[in-house]
């Protein structure tokens, strides 16, 4: 199979699709590799590279996309100088493989939606712990949140450290950065590095563990946190009015004492919301710099101009789109990786193929064999056993808005004692049982009966609340039950209970003293074990 | 109106107890809350002990008060003080390794108390009440061969666990006699035959005792008769002493027919039941090897349960009833999720015998060819020192070799050089659902950094260096590629697809089910022979 590397046409673009590196990997997976003349040579990869890689190099862009069975690249097809289309160049079986976003592109998905095409969107790549090496916008999103920080740094009149010089000292600049994805945490990472002192906002609280382990203070609002959180459930209107307010006030404070911005809050497939308003610019000392790297989205601050720099009240406002291509050797690396990565899981040259059984190919295919396939298919449930919260390895959404934001409920199994659905069920199930419980004595129902019932809604019960235990407490779990099936002392006093010492009592007696050995070491032993298990630096 | 109040105290308390243990169980679904999860358990226990004896002590509906002797009191505060005691003793005691153990022990427990108990509400039984219904007879039947089962079975896995049986056999290898599931069937049909004579023994004795409450009515008829009699004259007197003798008489005959009595034939069935139900759970758990002891447990952790509910049923206690359900479908779940980590279903666990029926268990599996790559201590410090990131997969060979405080001071130490080290855990690996967990919680390792398979095999072609620890069948490629493998389809932690790995290891034996790695013979595979413990303690030293 043949996988052709166009030059990107796209005006100021300097990145390309693969590396010398990343088609080293492609021929090792037995795919054959042509590349455009000079499609590397901004990214400084010059083609003697690419030749010595072992890629062939051709100055023929028609001839390159109609004998590629695969075309990798990075932007979305479009209309080249020379009149024609990327999206009609491709050849009729061919696959491609970019960016798409399909939602803002309905004309490229109809256009792609010819002959026998296949268009795999690297954007929509499902962000599964599974799909991590493949997931572009989050490599693209950490580049972007280093860059972000050097542009800043770059505009910025002073030092991002504090010095103590014979010359005097300065004090480090202060950065707040809204939204902890991964662009975000990149960019507390980087202003940490380069000494600044760094804050962060992010509308899950969930974050603040991140923020904190990478040397920023994670801002509260007055607005309890897990009242905002509840916004993605059912009270989002009421809550997210009262929210949004205390957000914008704590921005507005935060403009009078903070050097540099960055916001990279997004909500994907919808415009970025405002956040920082023209009266939080003006009061900011003059000198400051703004980065929004929701430009490309309409900006989370109302002055920001798409892909240019403005001077509003003194404060560099900053819109640029091309972040990381302005780091097109390393962003280039790391995009070509994802895809290597992504062939890899479609079964290499071997047995290529677009596997709909794979989730990550189903929901990131467009189109295939000239069908249009997206959206895919919603998710099936979840079976229960997967219950746990992954938040370490999931940094996804760039700052999911608060108002009407919906489907990131994660965080929630974090919550001390929430009340979950499964455990709503249950206390519900409770009432109920003692509801029956209570009026059984006076209806006609034999006891028998009404003991199988009780019964059955303890084992539906039991059923639901053990499936929510983590399976690292499986141990305690056993031990626990092993305390409280201890109640079968209840049996033993029962026997005892009588006049007579007789062997009833006796057997009670020993019932009871077992059961007891139970109860205690049961309890004990698990109070010991749960003592065991503790955070880190706790 | 004052009595009905009372009656209800204990059905309230005995309420809020059972949801206090259901809240107990919910709030293990993480760390967080586990420790006031285990307090909730704790105050329902004292508020149903509490209730109890408030029920004991409090006149009932009909405004009878029970009478308890001061014996009896005495005999059952010292068994409970005893007993706590005992259990705190052994609470305190147990190494985190010997887990398995005290678990099964305290499962057997449960399953005496349930034996006991049926036994004994057998013999206190009114069967001139109700206490001759045909449910509550077989309520109580049932009880026994289920506590029976898991009193001697749990027994029986206790031992394997401390690997006393058999000598020096490989610990836990499965017994089997000839013939085992035709004795299992046997001993199970005879159970439910024995029923019979013990149902109609216990009905006709009920009957009896029926008869004679008649004959004592008429009999105090004759003397209420004879005494309205006007004359007192010397014959009469004779028939009036005769008439009394009689109701005596019946008097006494009903006091023996209608409490059952350790003579009687049917308890002779009962005790029958009680022998061969408990050489019934002994011939069950001895035929299963040792490498499925954490599903054997699991599945004795539901058998305590369903012991405890058939109390529940035999006393008509809800309260017992709701906490066996509990603890039932609480170990049937355990079951499942072993059994699904094994890629077994429960009947082959149970009646399977693994590895042994086919005959020699390490011959199966196709004969893996290759050399092996022996490696020593400073190499695998050089590939930590290089790693990013690292992975560690322990076993309970690590336990055995008390390596695990090394271990933590060994990840604690890559951590502070910023390398990502986690500890990868399959669900069977260690001999109970969820030990090694708690064994590395007890060394100090931080919970976070321990990850379940599922959350982390997909980050092993990313990690560059696996490190296995007495672990071997959890991370065998053959489960995946080899049909002929008797492991073939469990699903298992993918470490060759990391860079390298390093399998500490004391000599190139087979695994616990008795099964060769091909994983020893990869490419990118060292093995690092010797003690675990030995190994880790230079590894640290030569990283500091």
């Amino acid at each position: 199979m043949r996988i052709g590397i166009p030059k990107e046409v796209l005006n100021g673009e300097r990145r390309v699709a693969a590396t010398p590196d990343t088609v080293k990997k492609m021929i090792k997976m037995g795919f054959e590799v042509s590349v455009e003349a000079g499609a590397g040579a901004l990214a400084n990869y010059p083609d003697q590279m690419f030749t010595a890689a072992g890629a062939s190099i051709t100055s023929d862009v028609h001839s390159l996309w109609s004998s590629s069975d695969l075309i990798c690249k990075i932007n979305p097809p479009q209309a080249r100088s020379d009149g024609s289309h990327e999206a009609n160049l491709l050849a009729d079986r061919g696959t491609l493989i970019s960016l798409l976003f399909p939602e803002q592109n309905p004309e490229l998905v109809e256009h792609l939606q010819s002959g026998s095409k296949t268009a795999i969107a690297l954007d929509k790549i499902p962000r599964i712990t599974r799909a991590q090496k493949m997931d572009v916008l989050s490599s693209m999103a950490n580049i972007a949140g280093y860059r972000a920080v050097l542009e800043a740094a770059h505009l910025y009149g002073g030092f991002f450290g504090g010095q103590i010089t014979a010359a005097g000292k300065t004090r480090p600049a202060q950065v707040l950065v809204i939204g902890a994805g991964v662009a975000g945490l990149a960019a507390i990472g980087t202003a940490r590095g380069l000494g600044a002192e760094v804050r962060a906002f992010d509308v899950r609280p969930a974050c603040k563990e991140q923020v904190e382990s990478m040397g920023a203070r994670f801002l509260m609002l007055d607005v309890p946190m897990d009242e905002s959180q509840e916004s993605s459930g059912g009270y989002a209107n009421i809550m997210s009015d009262e929210f949004l307010k205390a957000e914008l006030e704590c921005f507005a404070n935060q403009a009078k004492e903070v050097d540099i911005i960055i916001t990279t809050a997004l909500i994907p497939g919808r415009k970025a919301p405002e956040l920082i308003l023209q009266d939080m610019i003006d009061s900011m000392k003059p000198g400051s710099v703004i980065m929004d790297l929701a430009a490309e989205q309409g900006g989370n601050c109302t002055a920001t101009v798409p892909g240019q720099v403005v001077v509003s009240s003194g404060v560099h406002v900053v819109g640029y789109t091309d972040l990381t291509s302005r780091l097109p050797t390393h962003a280039s690396q790391f995009f070509g990786t994802n895809i290597v990565n992504l062939l890899s899981d479609m079964g290499g040259a071997g047995d290529f193929k677009v596997d709909f059984e794979d989730e990550v190919v189903r929901k990131s295919t467009v189109v295939r064999q000239g069908t249009l396939t997206w959206p895919p298919p919603p998710d099936p449930e979840k079976p229960p056993v997967m219950s746990q919260g992954k938040q370490d390895s999931e940094v996804v959404a760039d700052l999911p808005q608060t108002k009407k934001s919906s489907g990131h409920g994660h965080g929630a199994s974090n919550e001390p004692m929430a009340i979950g659905p499964r455990n709503a069920i249950a206390l519900t199930l409770a009432v109920v049982l003692a509801l029956i419980g209570f009026t059984a004595e006076s209806a006609p129902v034999p006891h028998f009966v009404q003991q199988v019932t009780v019964f059955l809604l303890a084992c539906f019960i039991g059923w639901q609340v053990v499936w929510s235990v983590t399976p690292a407490l499986h141990t305690p779990l056993m031990s626990v039950t092993n305390a409280i099936s201890g109640i079968i002392v209840v049996g033993g006093l029962l026997g005892v209970a009588g006049t007579e010492l007789n062997t009833a009592a006796v057997l009670g007696a020993v019932a009871i003293l077992v059961a007891s050995i139970n109860i205690a070491g049961g309890f004990l032993v698990t109070q010991r074990m749960l003592q065991m298990f503790r955070k880190e630096d706790n | 109106m004052q009595l009905q109040s009372f009656v209800a105290i204990p059905n309230v308390a005995y309420l809020g107890a059972a949801i206090l243990f259901i809240l107990s169980l919910g709030g293990l679904s993480n760390q967080e809350t586990a420790r006031r999860g285990n307090s909730y358990g704790l105050v329902g226990m004292v508020i149903a002990i509490g209730a109890t004896i408030l029920l004991l002590v409090v006149p009932d509906a009909y405004g009878t008060t029970r009478v308890i002797s001061s014996e009896n009191w005495t005999l059952l505060i010292t068994t409970a003080l005893v007993g706590g005691v005992i259990g705190s003793v052994m609470a305190k005691r147990v190494a985190m390794t010997a887990m398995p153990q005290l678990v099964a022990l305290l499962h057997s427990f449960v399953g005496l108390a349930a034996v006991l108990v049926g036994i004994s509400t057998w013999l206190t039984a009114d069967l001139a009440g109700h206490g001759s219904d045909l449910v509550h007879l077989l309520e109580i039947w049932f009880g026994v061969a289920i506590g029976a089962i898991t009193f001697t079975g749990s027994i029986v896995a206790w031992a394997k666990l401390r690997g006393w049986l058999f000598g020096k056999r490989v610990p836990g290898a499965p017994l089997l006699l000839p013939g085992r599931h035709g004795l299992n069937a046997i001993a199970a049909l005879t159970c439910i035959g024995m029923a019979v004579p013990y149902v109609s023994d216990t009905v006709s004795q009920a009957e009896t005792a029926i008869e004679l409450e008649e004959q004592l009515q008429t009999a105090e008829g004759v003397v209420e008769r004879l005494e309205n009699e006007p004359a007192g004259t010397r014959l009469m007197q004779d028939e009036i002493k005769k008439a009394v003798a009689e109701v005596e008489r019946i008097e006494a005959a009903i006091q023996v027919a209608s409490q059952p009595s350790t003579d009687s034939r049917a308890f002779l069935f009962l005790m029958m039941l009680t022998g061969l139900t408990c050489l019934l759970g002994v011939h069950l758990v001895i035929a299963i090897g040792g490498a499925d002891m954490p599903v054997v447990v699991s599945l004795l952790n539901s058998y305590s349960g369903w012991a405890a509910a058939s109390a529940g049923f035999m006393l008509a206690n809800d309260l017992l009833l709701v906490t066996g359900a509990l603890v039932g479908s609480s170990g049937a779940i355990l079951s499942y999720i072993m059994c699904k980590a094994m890629n077994r279903s429960i009947w082959n666990v149970v009646f399977g015998g693994f590895g042994t029926d086919g005959g020699n268990p390490t011959g199966e599996g196709t004969e893996i060819e290759g050399e092996v790559t022996v490696t020593d201590i400073e190499e695998v410090a050089q590939l930590a020192r290089n790693a990013k990131s690292i992975m560690i997969v322990p076993g309970y060979g690590m336990a055995v070799a008390r390596a695990q405080h090394l271990v933590n001071e060994f990840s604690g130490m890559l951590r502070k050089r910023g390398c990502n080290v986690r500890y990868a855990i399959h669900p069977v690996a260690g001999r109970l659902p969820g030990h090694m967990n708690v064994l590395l919680a007890e060394a100090g390792v931080p919970y976070d950094i321990v990850l379940e398979m599922d959350e982390i095999n997909g980050d092993c072609p990313e990690t560059d260096l696996v490190l296995i620890i007495g672990a071997n069948d959890v991370v065998n490629p053959g489960a995946e590629t080899d049909e002929s493998s008797p492991i073939y389809g469990m699903p298992v932690i993918q470490v060759w697809k990391a860079e390298t790995t390093v399998v500490l290891k004391r000599s190139l034996g087979a695994g616990y089910a008795g099964v060769g790695n091909p994983l020893f013979f990869k490419e990118n595979n060292r093995m690092l022979l010797g003690d675990a413990k030995d190994s880790m303690s230079q590894l640290t030293a030569l990283l500091t």
